[in-house]
């Protein structure tokens, strides 16, 4: 599944945050394991350890031992608490084994998206509590009681907000026919980044009903823009559909209104034929929706001025709205 | 990447029912003097980040060397209480490694204006995302009384007894004249509901945020805003949807400018008209490129770093 | 007049070649000079780094001009690159050039009264200018010719031009390559290496670019095949070791890359900028970056900032940039920041010889803040020593929470040389900071009473919220108005540098542990020092050395060491006064600036030998200095 050049250009575009949860597992593992190599240590290899650091130049000129000797030791942590931590680094050696696929997910046949993108994400929360769990027991605060249970995966309604934050980028693919994007609109928070790679027939503007004004959501057929979806400081849908499909991008760093954050570059013809569970007269709703969010209000010169668009962007977004309208032949139902 | 400060989050994990009250940001007991302008900015700031639910550990204040930049020490973020007219090189240094901590920077009209000018006109054109704060008293504070760049012509100092010698320069014309600038505003710290209106805007806005802050210092310059604040009719607002409005203030500042901040040709107009003392934003525009985001790479764990790093040596080998 | 009147002017392609003696040497330093712009640079570098490469010893030296583009044709626009090739390792670019090949008269005649050139140098030159239309240029030709024939030098004219306009139209563009033919040719060198070399070089540019340099090579090689009588054989001798070929400045960029640091932040400055050359490159897919600040006071308040916020953070200049920011290192060591510091110096003060070697902003180094400001200052030796000190620069910033300053200098900065391979360790990556919670009530410094150590405190770090001051503090980062407050915190500052000094062992001394006269120096003149030790001690004189890495902390156990010696003399590339200039006497005279600390550190009556000539010391002039300074009644 990893081998689908859509993935692969879904990885790519998409490194950055990879690379920092990434960055983020690697650090937390790298801590406990020096953490718990220093429990056992004994002298030697302390001021082997030490002398590493030091450099070439700087082994061979400073003592190593008395280097050592200035580095806080590690405080001493009980049998349960080891027993604890060696679990915690179980779980993030697991993730770490996973490569990519810790952020590749795929919707087989009979299985719903939203529980696939449920178990991907708890799946990834798992990670949060082994970490913290790394951190309680260096620090020597780890009560079993407390905190056993944040060693079982963590569904995401159960993350913190920080940990919203620091979510990964996941990739979906699924069938067209299997797109339920208000599975999705719960996971609309933090720095959550779901990008589907849709394969078969689908729904035309399937995002349509994910645009909210905090959240990036980008419909795309070639992939353009997921480089946009990286970047954005929140919250973000994207779907990577077949030719045909509606085309557009939701920014919200572009405007207080939508036609400001909204960029629709093709409306194609609704669907005469139900897709999957979705009827012809949803996914007309869906392109309506659509068009009526990218429609630029009439310039009515309000007392002070206050709140009208600049006439010259006005024009421009009219213009689009227009003819985005003929386009998708909803002139008439508007 | 050696550290991965992202981690940081994770392990002080913020409570998703947790909210600070405004007293979680107190720290010590402001010291400028009775009267001094600086302590309406703090009250402001304070409200700002108990609003907006500013983490304390991952919020922080940059300064320079002032009265103003004694800012930092009054609240109980972060801080950075660096040296005269470097704030901003510093901010820019933790915001460019960290994207994830709110920064604020305070600086003086002296610390910004004149000794800071270079760096300051750079950082409006990297326009990183923070709030920088001009604390403008029109005179040098600290050192007690010397005129600055931005004291009115003819206003005595110490340094220009005779008066300053030199028509003052506009910090709103000069900010508004670097490529980039993102946001520019004005406010007055006595006019607190537009204070706090303003820098929440400020906050609010991707990108750079300059307001410059009319701050009254009585000790040395109380002539300087005497006018402005005696007599409303001096102000004019800037309102826009896109900008700042209190419909309040309007009952007791009657001169009300509809403005559009993204337009910055009227921005510049505004800046240059010294009919009014203009209060409001004069210019937004949150498309602008960000440094942070232009600069932001992949970081790599010290395995792939090492990797690389054979591939390099290779080009060196003998 | 020497002129070389044997040679065969034999058609390339003839049947006809020259039988060439061939001289056997140990060693040879070979230059190449022409007008900036005619790629004698590149000819040098891919000459040097194919004999590197061959398994020869080899130290280069670039040839600069003041000027970015002087008018052609004048002794002062001489630009080029100096080889030194031997059997065995070369630490340094020698005294004088065996073999120059010059695109013109007038560039080498600047060598030649720079003292470069050997006395029995063999000087390859394009003689076009000899039968130029211009009447003035023949007789600048004449009349160089006439001054060369004061030495003993052996002139061979070439008719590069001639040749090279069989293959290509524009001569000024390949004229180069042809040469560096010539030298292959001459010095044996190994053509399908240079052939990848210049395949490497022209690798951004077309296939048919490649190919017309090959084809000028390989031309220039075939017409010394056939005119030139000469060859010289430096064997080379294959290092068990891999290794690796590069400049200092490269050498710094890598190392700290090795070292796990993430951001440079810069402003440009010869001779410091090509470590941000490098950098820009290749910095970013290692997840690092390169800032190009507004200026050098901008570079290291965002280095600083980067560093106070967890990153690890360096920053380089020359000594221009160094004075810009010195408050901000004041500001660094004040609050704790760890800190590197790269300076690559150049010929001061001010502005002075922007790409010229010179190691006078070692005081500066040592006192770049005003007031107490203690931190440490290390010098690398060597071109290899400049890649590992960044892993032990910021280990050592981190560790002791203080600035590090590395002082390199233009000669190893742009001279290059093989040196075995590092291997990194993903130890020398070890994260600075344990990110694990901060108890609460911590200080933000908790000064250890013995170390004076503390731990770092990061923002993002719930109960270390503090302020960070660069005014008088205590440990809580309170301002500190009451008295006593500043004695402590000055001394838990100062106690640093104590710690440090106490993990140093002292300096391994080069040649007997005592003797007439110890030579004590730093940076990158070790190797022409020693040389020079080393051809003392062949003529009998019991003359020593010793090479300081650490010049704060001081390094310890020096005066025991000096006790040994009669007479300790310092070998420093600044300026001090001569005993027996006028108005000086031995109350006023200025020191060189390792000379003054060592009289400090020591009370030793510590002497010295200075000089500022634009370019690195020569072995042989240590020879002579030493020879001068040696103690009444030394042995000779
Ligand atoms: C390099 C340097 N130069 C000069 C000073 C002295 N100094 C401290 S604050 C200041 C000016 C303060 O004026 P301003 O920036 O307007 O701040 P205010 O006190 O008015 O808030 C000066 C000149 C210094 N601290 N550092
Ligand atoms: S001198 Fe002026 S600016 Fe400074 S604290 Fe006093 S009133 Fe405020
Ligand atoms: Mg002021």
């Amino acid at each position: 599944m990893q081998s689908d050049p859509r993935v692969q250009q879904a990885l790519a575009a998409l490194d950055r945050p990879i690379a920092e949860f990434r960055a983020l597992l690697e650090g937390a593992l790298r801590q406990a394991e020096l953490f718990l190599a220093e429990q056992q240590a004994d002298e030697p290899a302390r001021v082997a350890r030490a002398a590493a650091t030091l450099g070439q130049f700087g082994a061979a000129r400073i003592d190593a031992t008395r280097f050592a000797a200035l580095q806080p030791g590690a405080s001493r942590a009980d049998k349960t608490s080891l027993d604890a931590l060696r679990r915690a680094l179980d779980v993030l050696h697991q993730m770490h084994a996973r490569g990519d696929g810790l952020f590749v997910a795929e919707v087989v046949e009979g299985a719903k998206l939203g529980a696939v993108v449920e178990s991907a994400l708890s799946f990834i929360g798992w990670a949060f509590g082994a970490i913290i769990v790394t951190d309680l027991v260096r620090g020597g605060r780890y009560v079993p009681a407390e905190h056993e249970s944040l060693l079982d995966p963590l569904g995401f309604g159960g993350w913190s907000r920080s940990e919203r934050r620091a979510a990964p980028p996941v990739i979906v693919r699924v069938a067209g026919h299997a797109v339920r994007a208000t599975d999705l609109a719960s996971y609309a928070d933090g720095h959550v980044k779901l990008v589907l790679i849709v394969d078969g027939a689908c729904a035309p503007a399937p995002l349509a009903r994910l645009i909210t004004p905090g959240t990036f959501v980008l419909q795309t057929t070639d992939g353009a823009g997921l480089d946009r979806v990286a970047r954005f400081d929140g919250p973000a849908f994207a779907a990577v559909l077949p030719p045909g499909a509606a085309t557009f991008v939701h920014d919200p760093v572009l405007g207080r209104e939508p036609w400001q954050r909204l960029t629709v570059t093709h409306i194609p013809e609704a669907p005469k034929k139900a897709i999957g569970a979705m009827s012809t007269w949803q996914m007309l709703e869906e392109l309506k929706q659509l068009a009526d969010l990218a429609r630029t209000p009439f310039v009515v010169p309000a007392a002070g001025g206050a709140g009208a668009p600049a006439m010259g962007a006005s024009d421009a977004a009219d213009r689009i709205a227009s003819w985005l309208l003929a386009q998708s032949g909803l002139g008439g139902t508007t | 990447m050696t550290i991965t400060c992202g981690l940081l989050p994770v392990l002080e994990p913020e409570e998703q029912d947790h909210s600070y009250e405004m007293s979680d940001y107190e720290g010590a007991r402001a010291r400028w003097c009775p009267g001094c302008g600086d302590h309406s900015i703090l009250a402001a700031v304070q409200k700002l980040l108990a609003a907006e639910q500013l983490p304390p550990e991952r919020t922080m204040f940059v300064s320079g060397i002032g009265c103003s930049s004694r800012f930092p020490h009054y609240l109980k973020t972060y801080g950075f209480h660096g040296i005269h007219g470097r704030a901003l090189p510093v901010a820019t240094g933790i915001k460019l490694n960290r994207p994830d901590l709110d920064i604020f920077v305070v600086m003086g009209d002296g610390d910004c204006t004149s000794i800071g000018a270079g760096h300051w006109i750079h950082a409006l054109r990297y326009n990183l995302d923070i709030v920088v704060m001009l604390l403008d008293n029109g005179i040098y504070g600290l050192t007690k009384n010397q005129t600055s760049p931005t004291t009115p012509q003819g206003h005595p100092s110490n340094t220009q007894p005779h008066g300053s010698w030199l028509p003052s320069l506009n910090p709103l014309s000069t900010a508004l004249g670097v490529t980039n600038a993102s946001f520019v505003a004005q406010t007055a710290e006595w006019v607190p509901a537009h204070l706090y209106a303003t820098l929440r805007a400020a906050r609010r806005h991707k990108g750079l945020s300059f307001v410059r802050i009319l701050q009254r210092c009585p000790v040395y310059s109380s002539a300087v805003y005497m006018k402005a604040v005696q007599d409303p009719n001096r102000i004019a607002l800037l309102v826009h949807d896109d900008g700042v409005v209190v419909p309040e203030l309007e009952k007791v500042y009657k001169n009300v400018v509809a403005h559009d901040p993204h337009d910055l040709a009227a921005a510049r107009r505004v800046a240059d008209n010294m009919d009014h003392v203009h209060l409001g934003v004069l210019f937004a525009d949150p498309s602008r490129p960000r440094y942070e985001d232009l600069r932001r790479v992949a970081p790599r764990t010290a395995e792939e770093r090492l990797t690389l790093l054979e591939a390099e040596l290779d080009r060196y080998a003998v | 007049m020497p002129m070389l009147t044997d040679t065969v002017e034999a058609p390339t392609g003839a049947a006809s070649r020259v039988r060439p003696t061939v001289l056997k040497k140990r060693e040879h330093t070979v230059e190449i000079v022409s007008d900036s712009g005619e790629g004698a640079q590149r000819c040098g570098q891919i000459f040097g780094a194919v004999s590197a490469k061959m398994g020869n010893g080899v130290w280069t030296v670039e040839i600069i001009p003041a000027e970015i583009q002087p008018p052609a044709r004048i002794p002062e626009g001489a630009s080029g690159y100096r080889i030194r090739v031997g059997t065995g390792p070369v630490t340094n670019w020698g005294d004088a050039t065996n073999l120059a090949l010059a695109f013109n008269e007038q560039v080498l005649l600047a060598r030649h009264r720079l003292n470069a050139l050997a006395d029995d140098a063999i000087l390859l030159v394009e003689d076009k200018w000899a039968t130029h239309e211009d009447a003035d240029i023949r007789a600048a030709w004449v009349a160089a010719m006439e001054e060369l024939s004061t030495r003993h030098y052996r002139i061979i004219p070439v008719p590069m031009e001639v040749e090279c306009l069989r293959l290509v139209d524009n001569p000024r563009k390949g004229k180069n390559m042809f040469a560096l033919g010539m030298l292959a040719r001459i010095y044996g060198r190994d053509t399908d290496r240079i052939k990848d070399q210049i395949a490497f070089t022209f690798r951004k540019k077309s296939e048919d670019v490649y190919k017309t340099n090959v084809e000028l090579f390989e031309r220039g090689f075939a017409w010394a095949e056939h005119n030139v009588d000469v060859r010289i054989d430096v064997a080379p001798q294959q290092s068990a070791d891999a290794l690796v070929v590069m400049n200092g400045n490269e050498a710094i960029a890598l190392g700290a890359i090795a070292s796990g640091m993430d951001l440079c932040a810069m402003y440009p400055i010869t001779p410091a900028t090509s470590v941000s050359h490098l950098l820009s490159e290749v910095f970013e897919k290692f997840g690092g970056i390169v800032h190009q600040a507004e200026d050098e006071i901008a570079a290291c308040g965002v280095a600083i900032g980067a560093s106070y916020a967890g990153k690890v953070a360096f920053t380089v200049t020359s000594g221009p940039g160094l004075a810009l920011k010195t408050e901000f290192l004041g500001a660094a060591i004040m609050t704790e920041i760890p800190l590197v510091l790269v300076d690559v110096q150049r010929g001061g003060p001010s502005t002075g010889l922007p790409t010229k070697v010179e190691q006078s902003d070692l005081w500066a180094a040592l006192y770049a803040s005003p007031g107490d400001a203690p931190h440490i200052v290390i010098a690398p030796a060597t071109i290899e020593e400049c890649f590992h000190v960044m892993v032990t620069a910021r280990r050592l910033a981190e560790t002791f929470r203080t600035v590090v300053m590395v002082l390199s200098d233009a000669n190893l900065a742009t001279g290059m040389t093989p040196f075995k391979r590092p291997a990194p360790d993903a130890a020398w990556q070890a994260a600075p900071l344990d990110l694990s919670a901060v108890p609460e009530g911590t200080k933000a410094y908790q000064w250890d009473a013995q170390t004076g150590l503390s731990r770092r405190i990061l923002p993002g770090q719930a109960n270390g919220m503090y302020t960070l001051t660069t005014l008088s503090h205590d440990e809580g980062s309170k301002v500190a108005y009451s008295s006593g407050v500043h004695q402590r915190s000055s001394a838990a500052r100062s106690r640093k540098l104590a710690v440090l000094q106490s993990l140093l062992s002292p300096p391994p001394v080069y040649g007997e542990a005592s003797g007439d006269l110890l030579v004590v120096g730093w940076g990158s003149t070790k190797g022409a020092i020693e040389e020079a030790v080393d051809r003392l001690r062949a003529d009998g004189l019991k003359v020593s050395s010793l090479h300081l890495r650490f010049l704060s902390p001081m390094e310890p156990g020096l005066k025991p060491i000096f006790q040994k010696f009669k007479k300790v003399v310092t070998v420093e590339l600044n300026y001090s006064d001569e005993v027996g200039d006028p108005y000086v006497t031995d109350e006023n005279r200025r020191r060189g600036q390792l000379a003054w600390l060592l009289r400090a550190s020591t009370l030793v009556d510590v002497d010295c030998w200075t000089r500022v000539p634009g370019e690195p010391l020569r072995p042989g002039s240590i020879v002579d200095a030493i020879k001068d300074r040696m103690p009444k009644g030394g042995a000779k």
